[in-house]
């Protein structure tokens, strides 16, 4: 590895190991068996996304969507983007995606959510002990998505079980741009977290002059990191801080020197302006980190990104149906796709790099009066790949009668047909996870890789 | 509440006048000490520094010194009494939404004084670092970061500066009441969009979070803090439905903005956030509602239905032990004990008067409980601070002086910015897992990211070791109204001239609550005699700001034990 490892400092001295380091070098059967690079994208939409009105069908189920969802909310499906070979459309914000379906690197798929075994409507009703626990909550179903247990507390997220199955370098090659949540929290090692901007500096980590005594401070403060006996907290805490003492200046080196050139694919093709927005800067860094993966050691990346902004409970449109806060919020996702999209393509990576959503979860079909949408259940999802098979769109349209077959109360809170582990477990399988690894990261496998379930089958 | 002066002031007109949903006989705060244990004996440095560290925003040797001058019942009873801090002023700069771009168009700052966060961040800045009634500030600190409203969605300074001000007023008063004001406010109306809520077609937005994050929390607990499971399924058992959250949904339709006087109907944007919102009876939904066991007959108003939601709700099982953990979160460490829990809850549930609720009986409960008093050294003992509580308990230690815009500047650089959440989740759960155990939590851990690791760190460093030189923060923007710069102070320290042992005993108090260990003491003694300078009094400013640096960067500090 080519990154310099000055400055590891006096800290770590003495320190005991800390789970990156002490990784450094190993080498899993998921890494042996598969050589050729792949990286996966996980991006979180916090709040909910109302992707009822993300992925909206084009034949003669659009005048259910529009009759459940009402004229302030419901697509007119003229403004519709079609999705070619498909029945169905996208929100008109996310146009910028159009020519990623076209070159078949994108897939979306319908009434996915959180399940802990298949349901109906019939067992759903009849049995709610086999329901998620606590759904439509946000921290419950966010925990759902990110543990994958749906029926208890989750304290590690897939993502870092993952990265506790991957070969190891000098940096956790599962990064996120988006700072730390469960997702990121693996049994053996924590993902890397990663600034999505700017570099990492530590004031006073190699300067003063001698009439400062920066050597006589620094010894002080490695004695005040390893007092022994403080707890679990104040264990956790040093570890951590003392982790990123000895990370920030390679991690500045490798962000700070990460080849850039991809960064010109972030722009909005309507005014050729850079993307600006939160989700933009998090995959571009994304982008560098996949560029500099030789220089990072990583034949394997996860990463994780995510836009905040989806709850929306009121005025989610304004004017007219097709603009307003959440318009807004998918023209930034689609944007920020389409460009990463083009970064991938730009360096023939676009085959070896798949990128997803997750969100809490759908959103009532029912519009709430508010011109908004309370929290639902199943909703649509995308996905965005050079290796995906093209032109297809999985899974199966809901039944938009309120209180119909699918739905579970009567506000078009949709019973998923599809579970959140059949859609992440696809993604994984891709990535490399090896059969014998799929029960560790994803605790619940062995029902949807059973009697007739398994995962979605996205790619070609 | 004892004293009704704090609802007078605070909260509605309209909720100042229904129905109490508690009897409460006034009597000595003493009396609702029941099940504390005596506190009467001599408090050491250590265990003043201790206290005040739970109790304020950081250790100063005013605060030390009284509370050994007081006792801890003392010293607690006085924090019960005072209040200094306000948010009047800043509540009253309420305007039309088109203000700034007519009345004052001529004002480039009229948006940054009228409809921002920023006046009301610096005065919580400013009267945490400076104003004696710190345990009713940290109080309402706390229970504002269990129902917070955000600037990114309500962007009006006068409904944020009356939000603040509800906590300020509630602090110590009964928790009913408190869930009556937030339910009332124009901030709460706006942020969680129950203002306009109709019966036709309900808003479930608030009604959800009321019962999920304000009150009973979404799964059974015992007054231990124990999660309750199904003997059958072994899953935590759920403390309410869907169709609960809709009909306490229902309950809570008829409610929308004061507006401002002198419009007309048809008036737009003419909303007054800052004040309490106003029934609309056309608007409400009075059929009879059914939730949580309870139910409401059909006929009542929107202000009966308040009422009898919040009756409902304070006096629920679960509602006791979950305010109590997250108030012992806040204040004093992230995993108590069950019996804790056990202790302080009951005291929230019954102050020894029959009354559910009762804040200050909770408060007292808390700080005065042996588990809070006696430093826990086991693994699962500690709390650390998150960047608001980090910022200030530095700054009090260097006893700065501030109008807190230096801090509305460094607490989103930390990942925490004060009354900029994003959302009602705010800025990190508070069971956030400690990651690689299976049974500790610990929230603020949340923000310990290596970016905001280093965040920290620079912070520490740049106002600390170098907190005397020219930083860009410490001057306030020309159009801050009655602004003053920050400044700190290092005579304080200069005054202990080459007594290097002296600075680490103050450090030692103010940082530590005495808890350096020699191994400690010698390498940070080592550290500052080793700096140098040809002036007396620079030399000394300097190895104070070392001293301080060191200390302050560490998880010893950093963590509260």
């Amino acid at each position: 590895m080519n990154i310099s490892r000055r400055n590891f400092t006096k800290l770590l001295a003495g320190a005991g190991t800390f789970a990156a380091m002490s990784q450094m070098g190993r080498m899993s059967a998921q890494a042996a068996t598969i050589s050729s690079f792949r990286a996966t994208v996980g991006i979180f939409l916090y709040g909910g996304n109302d992707s009822w009105n993300m992925i909206v069908p084009t034949d003669g189920r659009y005048a259910g969507y529009a009759n459940a969802r009402g004229p302030g909310l419901a697509i007119p499906q003229a403004s519709l983007v079609p999705l070619a070979g498909s029945s169905f459309g996208l929100h008109p914000a996310m146009a910028a995606l159009k020519p990623v379906w076209e070159k078949g690197g994108m897939s979306a798929v319908l009434n996915t959510g959180t399940l802990y075994v298949p349901l109906n409507k019939t067992l759903y009703t009849a049995q709610p002990d086999l329901r998620p626990v606590n759904l439509l909550s946000h921290s419950d179903e966010q925990a759902h998505w990110q543990g994958l247990r749906a029926r208890d507390t989750a304290v590690d997220g897939f993502l870092g079980r993952l990265n506790d199955r991957m070969a190891q370098d000098s940096f956790a090659p599962v990064m996120s741009f988006a700072g730390s949540d469960l997702i990121l929290l693996g049994k053996q090692r924590q993902a890397l977290v990663l600034p999505v901007a700017g570099g990492l500096t530590r004031n006073g980590a190699n300067t003063g002059s001698p009439q400062n005594a920066p050597g006589a401070r620094e010894a002080a403060m490695s004695v005040f990191a390893n007092a022994s006996d403080q707890g679990m907290i104040f264990q956790q805490t040093s570890t951590a801080v003392k982790q990123a003492y000895a990370l920030a200046d390679p991690l500045n080196d490798a962000l700070l020197k990460a080849p850039g050139g991809t960064d010109a694919y972030f722009i909005d093709p309507s005014t050729n302006l850079p993307l600006s927005s939160g989700i933009a800067k998090q995959l571009m860094r994304v982008a560098r980190m996949v560029a500099s993966r030789s220089t990072l050691g990583h034949g394997r990346q996860a990463f994780f990104a995510s836009q905040g902004g989806y709850d929306t409970h009121s005025a989610q449109a304004s004017g007219n149906a097709t603009t307003g806060s959440h318009a807004a919020l998918l023209k930034d996702l689609a944007l920020a796709l389409a460009g990463f999209y083009n970064a991938m393509a730009s360096m023939g990576l676009q085959e070896s790099v798949t990128a997803f959503t997750m969100s809490d979860f759908g959103r009532t079909l029912r519009s709430n009066g508010s011109v908004g949408t309370d929290h639902g259940w199943g909703g649509n999802h995308i996905v965005v790949g050079g290796g995906l098979k093209p032109f297809t769109v999985h899974g199966r349209y809901p039944d938009t009668t309120l209180g119909g077959a699918d739905d579970s109360d009567g506000q078009g809170r949709f019973i998923p047909t599809i579970s959140q582990e059949e859609y992440i477990g696809s993604i994984m399988r891709w990535h490399g996870v090896p059969a014998s690894d799929m029960s560790y990261i994803m605790p619940n496998w062995e029902t949807w890789s059973s009697n007739g379930r398994g995962p979605v089958p996205f790619f070609a | 509440m004892g004293s009704n002066s704090f609802l007078a002031i605070g909260t509605a007109g309209l909720v100042a006048a229904a129905a109490a949903t508690t009897v409460i006989v006034t009597q000595t705060p003493s009396a609702t000490t029941a099940t504390a244990p005596a506190t009467t004996a001599v408090v050491t440095d250590g265990d003043a520094a201790r206290l005040a560290k739970q109790a304020t925003f950081g250790p100063t040797p005013a605060v030390i010194a009284r509370i050994k001058a007081l006792g801890i019942d003392g010293w607690l009873d006085e924090q019960f009494a005072a209040r200094t801090s306000s948010f009047e002023d800043l509540a009253g700069l309420a305007v039309r939404n088109s203000y700034c771009s007519i009345e004052e168009k001529a004002n480039p700052y009229c948006t940054r004084i009228r409809r921002d966060s920023v006046l009301p961040a610096m005065r919580f800045y400013s009267n945490a670092l400076n104003n004696d009634d710190q345990l009713r500030q940290r109080v309402a600190l706390a229970l504002f970061n269990i129902m917070p409203v955000s600037a990114l969605k309500v962007s009006d300074t006068a409904a944020l500066a009356r939000y603040q001000q509800i906590m300020l007023d509630n602090a110590f008063g009964n928790f009913g009441d408190l869930l009556k004001s937030v339910i009332t406010s124009g901030a709460m109306g706006s942020y969680l969009d129950h203002a306009n809520s109709t019966a036709a077609a309900r808003n479930e937005n608030f009604g959800r979070e009321l019962v999920q994050l304000f009150s009973i929390g979404t799964n059974k607990m015992n007054a231990d803090g124990w999660l309750r499971r199904d003997k059958s399924t072994g899953a935590f058992e759920a403390n309410y439905t869907p169709k609960d959250v809709s009909e306490i949904s229902r309950a809570l339709t008829g409610w929308t903005y004061t507006r401002f006087p002198n419009t007309r109907p048809t008036d737009t944007g003419v909303s007054d956030l800052s004040r309490p919102m106003v029934m609309n009876a056309v608007a409400f939904d009075a059929g009879s509602k059914t939730f949580l066991g309870s139910t409401i007959p059909a006929g009542g108003t929107p202000e009966t239905n308040v009422d009898a939601v919040v009756k409902r709700l304070v006096g629920d099982f679960s509602m006791s032990p979950r305010i109590t953990l997250l108030l012992i979160r806040a204040l004093v460490k992230s995993n108590p004990s069950p019996d804790y829990i056990n202790r302080a809850s009951r005291a929230f549930r019954n102050n020894g008067k029959g009354v559910a609720g009762d804040l200050r009986a909770l408060v007292r409960a808390i700080l005065t409980d042996p588990e809070a008093r006696t430093p826990d050294l086991t693994a699962k003992g500690g709390k650390l601070k998150d960047p608001i509580l980090l910022s200030l308990a530095l700054a009090r230690a260097v006893n700065m002086k501030s109008d807190g815009y230096a801090f509305t500047v460094r607490d989103v650089q930390m990942g925490q910015q004060f009354l900029r959440a994003p959302s009602i989740f705010n800025d990190y759960p508070d069971d956030y897992p400690v990651a690689g155990s299976t049974k500790y939590v610990s929230g603020p851990s949340k923000l310990m990211t290596v970016p905001l690791i280093m965040e920290r760190h620079n912070f520490v460093w740049q106002w600390a070791m170098n907190g005397d030189v020219a930083r860009a923060e410490y001057q306030t923007p020309n159009w801050v109204p009655n602004r003053s710069p920050t400044v700190q102070d290092w005579a304080q320290w200069e005054a202990f001239g080459d007594d290097v042992s002296g600075m680490v005993d103050r450090i030692d108090l103010l940082l530590l609550n005495k808890s350096m260990t020699e191994t400690q003491r010698a390498a940070l003694t080592k550290a500052m005699t080793l700096v140098t300078d040809p002036s007396p009094a620079l030399r000394a400013r300097r190895r104070a700001q070392t001293g301080l640096f060191i200390v302050a960067s560490s998880p010893q500090f950093q963590i509260d034990r």
